[in-house]
């Protein structure tokens, strides 16, 4: 069965069984950042972004994202040129074994795209699904109320050179 | 999981839809944020039916009486919608916000939650207590049911072959009307072990209709009519609502798992009721209504 995505702003068109994940077919693709972690939906190491909504790659079929664009992590930085979440994720220290950080940093992107300013309550909410069982649940949401802020710093100053 | 599965159809209307689940080639079903976990293992389905992109399907509306909830809207549309206030839009809303996690909430839907019913669905009972109506389409011919039928009837049995959920009518309610929504579970995130959604309607200070709705500490999403029959006509007090709350937890068939014995469950339930209508109580008197 043929699947027409647009993955990280590329077009592909991928050859998948019809009973295929999300997850194994993105991993399949070359996307090693999207991590198998419980299978059933409840831990989050698998989320991408669906058409800006992140979702768990592990019990979406692969069919029903036909159309759709995806976004994983190597779609958001590189080490050279990190996203501002992934930078702000090294500074605060919201690492540990790093297992959990591609689902935690796609949820706290979909969050800081909808929400450019979030509380600390915001935050928690939507990183409500990604469990983290190493570093915890502190660091992770200094880490993405700093990248807020230098995502409207960033913002404020380019709209001033403008 | 699946291994019979050769297709999928990608319907962009709810008519396109009804045809290819009605054109008798192979066994057939629809999916829409596909997070049941039955339907992922079923191995007889040939053909899956995604309605996820119909936009026709996927909207929160309201006139003068109603919300309008189209049946594929994403639960995490619910819970943050803006457009959802007052009595029955904050039930509904908190009834979302307790479904799983933001993941989840992101691909689970106002109509799937009816459609492929478990104990610990949280929606039914917030659909339930507010006596939602439900569009069902079949092409074009379409019909308005109470959900309480499709709930008992169970959707699969319910629907004919080429029929799907559309919308979810539920009244809007105004002052005089207070609801609440209680869910027990182990995390946040966890299956419910009680999932309870309390309505009352006050006319001249005694309750005029009251609605006590609750699943997973049942097998099935039941009302307490008994409970609800009790408090009828009445002016609450405190020794009423606790009357309530024994009879509700009487009326019940407790449903044990690993999750918690039928004892515990029984102890909290009383309790739980007894708050929600309280707090329900509270609402309806609020000056200005629910907000």
């Amino acid at each position: 069965m043929k699947l027409n995505t647009r993955i990280n702003g590329r077009d592909l068109c991928l050859e998948i069984k019809p009973n295929a994940t999300l997850l194994e077919t993105l991993r399949q693709a070359g996307f090693k950042s999207v991590k198998y972690g419980c299978g059933e939906g409840m831990c989050g190491a698998c989320a991408v972004l669906i058409d800006g909504k992140p979702r768990t790659s592990c019990i979406t079929l692969a069919g029903t994202v036909e159309g759709t664009e995806i976004i994983t992590v190597e779609g958001m930085g590189n080490p050279d040129k990190p996203h501002a979440l992934q930078q702000a994720f090294v500074d605060a220290g919201a690492t540990q074994c790093g297992y959990c950080n591609p689902g935690s940093l796609i949820a706290a992107k979909a969050l800081l795209d909808s929400n450019p300013n979030p509380t600390a309550e915001d935050v928690k909410d939507a990183l409500d699904g990604n469990l983290c069982r190493c570093s915890g649940y502190v660091k992770r949401v200094e880490a993405v109320l700093s990248a807020a802020g230098s995502v409207t710093k960033q913002k404020k100053s380019t709209r001033g050179k403008k | 999981m699946l291994k019979k599965l050769t297709r999928f159809y990608h319907p962009k209307t709810i008519e396109e839809a009804c045809q290819f689940l009605g054109n008798g080639e192979g066994k057939t079903a629809v999916i829409a944020g596909g997070t049941s976990a039955a339907l992922r293992a079923d191995s007889s389905l040939e053909a899956l039916v995604d309605i996820s992109h119909i936009s026709e399907l996927d909207y929160i509306n309201k006139d003068a009486a109603f919300y309008h909830i189209g049946a594929c809207t994403r639960v995490q549309d619910i819970y943050k919608s803006p457009d959802l206030k007052g009595p029955a839009g904050k039930l509904l809303q908190t009834a979302a916000g307790k479904i799983g996690s933001t993941l989840l909430r992101n691909a689970i839907t106002a109509g799937g939650n009816l459609a492929g019913l478990f104990p610990w669905s949280d929606l039914p009972v917030a659909y339930m207590a507010l006596d939602a109506e439900v569009v069902c389409r079949r092409g074009r011919p379409k019909r308005t049911v109470p959900v309480m039928s499709l709930i008992e009837t169970r959707a699969p049995q319910f629907l004919a072959a080429n029929e799907i959920i559309a919308e979810i009518i539920v009244p809007a309610y105004g002052p005089g009307t207070g609801t609440a929504f209680a869910k027990l579970a182990k995390t946040a995130n966890d299956y419910a072990m009680i999932s309870l959604a309390v309505r009352l309607t006050l006319k001249e200070g005694a309750v005029n209709q009251a609605r006590i709705a609750v699943n997973a500490i049942t097998a099935q999403p039941v009302r307490c009519l008994e409970a609800e029959k009790l408090l009828e006509g009445k002016v609450l007090t405190e020794e009423l609502i606790a009357e309530a709350a024994d009879k509700a937890t009487d009326s019940i068939n407790i449903r044990k798992d690993i999750r918690a014995s039928e004892e515990y469950r029984r102890e909290v339930f009383a309790v739980m009721v007894r708050r929600a209508l309280t707090e329900a109580f509270e609402n309806a008197n609020r000056k200005g209504g629910q907000q």
